[in-house]
């Protein structure tokens, strides 16, 4: 059987002696938190631009409404005002559906930072044999984790695994729920 | 609905949420003064009165409760309406909030209306 590449890098790498699987996985999560820090860094260009783009629209969007309200009803009728007053309006409801979408890439970026956290961590704590080899440390350092969860997403999907729940069971309930949040859109609002 | 001669602090070091939130607000008329930490806002907040606080939790060098609480400890800001916007709907969290004086709490994402109905209620 032919080497992986990964084993090709590994045997190149680091001498022999030097080898233990706790390094091999401590390396692989290091790899998974390099990636996902590399695909977030680049989003955040992509998405900074489309954020600018869509401040563009929304000022145009905005003097467009203005300009129109200071038609004369000559310029209304030969226009077509029930028209022209539609058309904003869908823009509108357009650009406030465009708001809430773009929270989610918010969100997105933070349980991103989270997982690349628990990944660094679990890096660290491998090669920790002294640790890595105690029930008990393994408790704690999921205690951790779980107190960088800040959505309720992240929350639900540790309580389902951590109950026993597949990670694809976890996964499609969080889709379902989250399908309903951006059908309805917003979060809840408290007043004190 | 309008904002008119109302201005607004808003706090939250991811810009692009920092821009929705500008936006919807300033299509209601409110003047929005913007900042990235705790830190930011505070020192804004003394240099300048503003009519409401809209802050993030999770934020480098100050959290959005401690600066609810610092605002609070200022003479010009104990009656200032100060809401929370967040991705956190934990009860402790929203707590802490309560506690340190917050006005209220929203949970992102926001819907521009019911963010405008609700700035509206508590100005």
């Amino acid at each position: 059987m032919l080497p992986t590449p990964i084993e090709i890098a590994n045997a190149e790498a680091a001498p022999l002696a030097d080898w233990t699987p706790e390094q091999q996985i401590a390396q692989m999560l290091e790899l998974c938190e390099a990636q996902v820090e590399s695909a977030t860094c680049e989003s955040d260009v992509a998405v900074d631009s489309l954020v600018k783009a869509f401040s563009g629209l929304a000022e145009t969007a905005r003097a467009m409404k203005a300009a129109a309200a200071r038609f004369t009803p000559e310029q209304r009728a030969a226009l077509g005002e029930l028209d022209l007053k539609k058309q904003m309006e869908a823009i509108e409801r357009q650009m406030t559906s465009a708001v809430v979408a773009f929270q989610f890439y918010d969100k997105l970026t933070q349980r991103l930072g989270h997982v690349r956290y628990s990944l660094s961590t679990l890096a660290l704590f491998v090669c920790d044999r002294a640790q890595a080899t105690q029930r008990e440390q393994w408790r704690r350092l999921f205690t951790t984790l779980k107190r960088l969860y800040r959505t309720e997403e992240e929350k639900q999907i540790f309580q389902m695994m951590v109950e026993g729940a597949s990670a694809d069971e976890a996964r499609d309930h969080i889709h379902q729920s989250t399908q309903t949040v951006r059908a309805g859109t917003a979060g809840d609002i408290e007043l004190f | 609905m309008s904002g008119a001669s109302k201005s607004i602090l808003a706090v939250d070091d991811s810009a692009s949420m920092r821009q929705m939130v500008r936006y919807t607000l300033e299509g209601a008329g409110y003047e929005v003064i913007q900042a990235a930490d705790g830190v930011e806002a505070l020192d804004l907040a003394k240099g300048r009165g503003v009519d409401l606080v809209l802050t993030d939790v999770n934020m480098p060098r100050m959290d959005g409760i401690t600066l609810v609480k610092e605002l609070r400890g200022l003479d010009t800001y104990k009656f200032t309406p100060m809401l929370v916007l967040t991705t956190e709907s934990g009860p402790e969290t929203k707590m802490r909030g309560k506690q340190a004086g917050a006005t209220g709490w929203i949970v992102k994402p926001f819907n521009p209306d019911q963010l405008l109905a609700t700035i509206a209620r508590v100005l």
